[in-house]
């Protein structure tokens, strides 16, 4: 698996940010936080144009020059984007739903601590982020290819 | 050594009557509630003591409430010195009401203090206090405190307990430490000549 993680965010239901992390060095931050609205715009229409969509993993949304993005809607509209760099490799949707599944897993578990205010901006917790971090470096490592 | 047979014992107890002897519950139903207890009680009272004592008070109660369900379910007779009721409350009492099995250390040199070590506390599963609980002095799982309190007090045992440490907290390991304070009968109390 050489997938190379350039960015992982997650949107709340009202189209708010709630994480966004930059994990490639190549582009700065705010290139993400555009690639993510752009994003949203995409779901947003997808999901208009299909009603009867009912799967979870909304697949390739977009790519731009070197950066392909893709997308996951839970039912409660949370979204979570991934943004991944093109590499000459075919890259399995198997492999992105995987990813998908864990930080959604992290997203659940964050936000069954009590504490958690979930009409709170920015998903501050030192877990969900380490958990993220592991999901998005653990990808990032692994190509050690040329 | 009739003590580690006596052990075992207890553990293959404990471990029958969780089997099954008890109703289940789904555990995050189970966190969920605690959690959005713990919360409406800070939002109630707004200092941490204060939520740690009422904490501790459901506790109390549900301690003296819990304990004739333990015994009726276990069918355990009395315990003849504190380091036994020690591990009968380890591993029959929190195995057959949360299924863990805190372990038991720290023995003070004339056996009425130990503390529990619990691994895991599915009272606290996902739980992260924020910073001003913390700092508070918020003990996020002080109802077990309590628990304890009322249940040995039922069975003439008064006893203090109180959390050192929490991995909620941030600390490395969930330590409660229980305190004999005295026998609550007339006569010379069982373990002293």
């Amino acid at each position: 698996m050489s997938i190379d993680i350039n960015c992982i965010a997650v949107i709340g239901k009202q189209n708010n940010p709630l994480y966004i992390k930059n994990y490639s060095s190549s582009h700065p931050d705010l290139k993400y936080h555009y690639i993510a609205h752009t994003a949203i715009d995409v779901i947003e229409e997808r999901v208009l144009n299909n009603p009867k969509l009912t799967d979870a993993y909304l697949g390739l949304l977009y790519a731009m020059e070197d950066l392909a993005v893709y997308g996951f809607m839970t039912n409660t509209r949370v979204k979570i984007i991934l943004v991944i760099a093109v590499t000459d490799n075919v890259v399995k949707d198997a492999d992105i739903k995987a990813i998908f599944t864990k930080v959604h897993s992290a997203y659940v578990s964050h936000v069954c601590n009590p504490f958690h205010n979930l009409d709170q901006d920015f998903v501050a917790s030192k877990r969900f982020s380490n958990a993220v971090d592991h999901i998005g470096q653990q990808n990032s490592r692994a190509t050690i290819d040329v | 050594m009739s003590s580690s047979t006596a052990a075992k014992q207890y553990k293959a107890l404990g471990e029958d009557v969780w089997k099954n002897k008890v109703e289940k519950i789904n555990a995050e139903l189970f966190t969920l509630t605690y959690g959005s207890l713990v919360v409406q009680l800070i939002k109630d009272y707004e200092d941490y003591a204060e939520v740690n004592k009422q904490l501790d008070k459901m506790g109390y109660n549900i301690g003296q409430r819990l304990i004739e369900d333990f015994l009726a379910r276990s069918n355990i007779g009395r315990c003849t010195e504190f380091r036994e009721t020690a591990d009968v409350i380890s591993k029959v009492g929190f195995k057959m009401f949360l299924n863990i099995t805190p372990n038991i250390t720290n023995w003070t040199p004339d056996f009425k203090e130990f503390s529990l070590l619990l691994e895991e506390n599915p009272l606290a599963e996902f739980v992260e206090l924020p910073d001003d609980a913390v700092e508070g002095g918020l003990w996020y799982s002080n109802i077990l405190c309590g628990v304890l309190r009322g249940a040995l007090e039922m069975v003439q045992m008064q006893v203090e307990a109180t959390f050192i440490t929490d991995t909620v907290r941030g600390d490395e390991t969930t330590e409660l430490r229980v305190k004999l304070i005295r026998f609550l009968e007339e006569e010379v109390p069982v373990g002293e000549d």
